[in-house]
């Protein structure tokens, strides 16, 4: 029965069922390339008292420390909330700068504001020129992480929280660009192509006329982003800067897990609040 | 954009936080110029990042070439495949659960009568949607890093605690597109197949399915990408890929080879971001 349906299918399932197999086999190859055994996945001794521990952890976020503090130390709960703060302040600023280097890249790097007509053949070069530059820069940006851009400049400059920023802004910088000049080149030409008749140059006709079309799609993707950043801000805790991360690491290393699900439930807090937040202006920016 | 208030108020709000977290003090900016760090930048710049068998004899291409051919000989080469290896079988396992799950958590597929729009949902049904629902809000919700952090203290060192990592977070996200997909199905054709007598199974898996395989791959591939770029960092945490060499050469103060790996991941992620493209291209081509 199964079989004969399959017959009967169109082709072109039954090749995406194939590729779906393939997927799964090669997911297979490659487990076998990593020679990591299944015995793997057994618990190690005291592993799942750990897992326990954790997951009980979860209902009972402590509203205290765990363990004595000095005299003066603010509750976990301010120490939670200024960790949020600077999650946010880090994520702000990172995301100013990207935007920034999105948008000035993303216009470089895009040929939707050429005019192939108008420009002489030296000018249309200089363009290829800085578009081809343009590209491989954001390319750059973008694929190196940004633990991994935090991880450099903590060893060029020491721990400074500009650090931070800058970790954040350059790849997400790069992704802004990629998306910004995809999403213009892709925007409706109609309200551009009429300004051109009425003698616009072809900044004029960029500005005006594509730009306004792009924008409610380039700035739900920004505020997505924005998301993001907030996620990779407090992950940046884990290599010393202050934010959540920082204390969800400490909270893990003292074996402290009802401290640690404080600290996440503030962070998930923050994530939802961003994502509910952007939902309801995606909603308007579509409508 | 139309005038709105709620957008207007968003964009004060946005612009009052970028205002406050470059004002706020916790951006060190200033303290970038300080006679040390100035110091500690020319260290790096100058000397710490000049591979090793270069800095007394200066710079010789042949030099640096046979330094990080054999960087990537010893090492490289095999953190490379054991990257894309870990984010291999994570995807190829996200994949998996969530599409399932995906079907799982669509409410137009779990109801008393699946596809048709009349009827009652059923309370059973609706629990369950719910409670999927909730669990990839969970699954995703939590970093892969504190995933990481969990399973490497329960499974102890091997290829696992990363892969499972990544595969539960992912699984959350594409569980939820997913879902978004199911529910987007035109289900007029598919109640017309139920009319024909298909069971809840053969609705699903012969009709509903291949409607949906080619956008479920397409953020598949999509989410491919970015277990690339994660299961390089992960490797800090103790796995051997890339990170666990960016890792090491760090803690030991090996500049030189630490931006080698670094630059190596930025590599590896390129091609990982040129397989997604030409495999979305191949899907879309497909269709």
């Amino acid at each position: 029965m199964m079989s004969r349906a399959l017959e009967q299918a169109p082709p072109w399932w039954r090749s995406r069922l194939g590729l779906f197999v393939l997927l799964g086999f090669s997911g297979l190859g490659a487990l076998l390339l990593l020679e990591a055994p299944f015995s793997g996945l057994l618990p190690q001794a005291g592993g799942l008292r750990i897992v326990r521990e954790f997951f009980a952890a979860m209902l009972e976020p402590a509203l205290d420390y765990e363990s004595p503090v000095p005299a003066g130390t603010p509750s976990i709960l301010s120490a939670a909330l200024a960790g949020a703060r600077r999650t946010l302040v880090f994520a702000a600023a990172g995301m100013s700068l990207a935007l920034v280097l999105g948008v000035t890249l993303g216009f470089l790097g895009s040929s939707a504001w050429w005019d192939e007509e108008r420009h002489t053949r030296a000018a249309a070069g200089l363009r290829r020129a800085v578009w081809l530059a343009a590209r491989v820069l954001i390319t750059l940006m973008r694929s190196v992480h940004e633990l991994l851009w935090a991880v450099l400049f903590l060893a060029a400059f020491g721990l400074n929280t500009f650090g931070a920023v800058i970790a954040i802004a350059i790849p997400y910088g790069g992704t802004l660009a990629k998306i910004f000049s995809e999403l213009l080149e892709e925007a409706p030409r109609a309200s551009a192509r009429a300004l051109a008749q009425l003698g616009a140059g072809s900044v004029q006709q960029f500005v005006f006329g594509l730009v306004p079309r792009a924008l409610p799609d380039m700035s739900a993707y920004a505020f997505y982003r924005f998301e993001c950043a907030v996620r990779s801000s407090a992950v940046l805790g884990f290599f010393g800067f202050p934010t959540l991360g920082y204390s969800i690491a400490q909270a893990f290393e003292n074996l402290h897990y009802r401290e640690l699900w404080t600290y996440l439930y503030c962070l998930i807090a923050l994530v939802l609040l961003l994502e509910l937040w952007s939902a309801s202006l995606r909603r308007r920016f579509v409508a | 954009m139309k005038r709105d208030w709620w957008l207007r108020t968003s964009l004060a709000l946005l612009l009052g936080l970028v205002v406050y977290s470059w004002t706020c003090g916790e951006i060190e900016l200033g303290q970038l110029f300080t006679e040390q760090r100035q110091a500690n930048l020319r260290r790096f710049a100058g000397e710490e990042i000049v591979p090793y068998p270069l800095r007394e004899t200066g710079f010789s291409f042949s030099g640096w070439s046979s330094w990080a051919m054999e960087l990537f000989r010893s090492r490289g080469a095999q953190a490379c495949l054991a990257t894309f290896a870990i984010a291999w079988v994570a995807i190829s396992l996200a994949g998996m659960t969530g599409l399932l799950m995906s079907f799982l958590a669509a409410r137009n597929a779990m109801r008393a009568r699946p596809f048709e729009s009349q009827g009652a949902p059923g309370a059973g049904f609706r629990a369950l949607t719910t409670a999927v629902r909730a669990l990839l809000v969970f699954l995703r919700a939590v970093p892969e890093y504190i995933w990481a952090f969990l399973l490497l203290a329960m499974l102890g060192p091997s290829a696992w605690p990363a892969i499972l990592a990544l595969a539960i977070h992912n699984a959350g996200i594409l569980g939820k597109l997913g879902a978004e997909s199911v529910e987007a199905l035109d289900t007029r054709t598919l109640a017309a197949v139920r009319e024909l007598g298909a069971s809840r199974g053969q609705v699903s898996v012969l009709a509903a399915l291949p409607l949906v395989l080619g956008r479920f791959l397409m953020y598949f591939f999509y989410r491919f990408e970015t277990c690339v770029r994660e299961a390089t960092v992960l490797g800090m945490l103790g796995v051997v890929s890339l990170g666990y060499w960016i890792q090491d050469a760090r803690s030991k103060q090996y500049y030189d080879e630490m931006v080698f790996f670094v630059a190596l991941g930025a590599l590896i992620v390129l091609a990982a971001d040129l397989l997604s493209a030409w495999a979305r291209g191949t899907l879309r081509r497909m269709r």
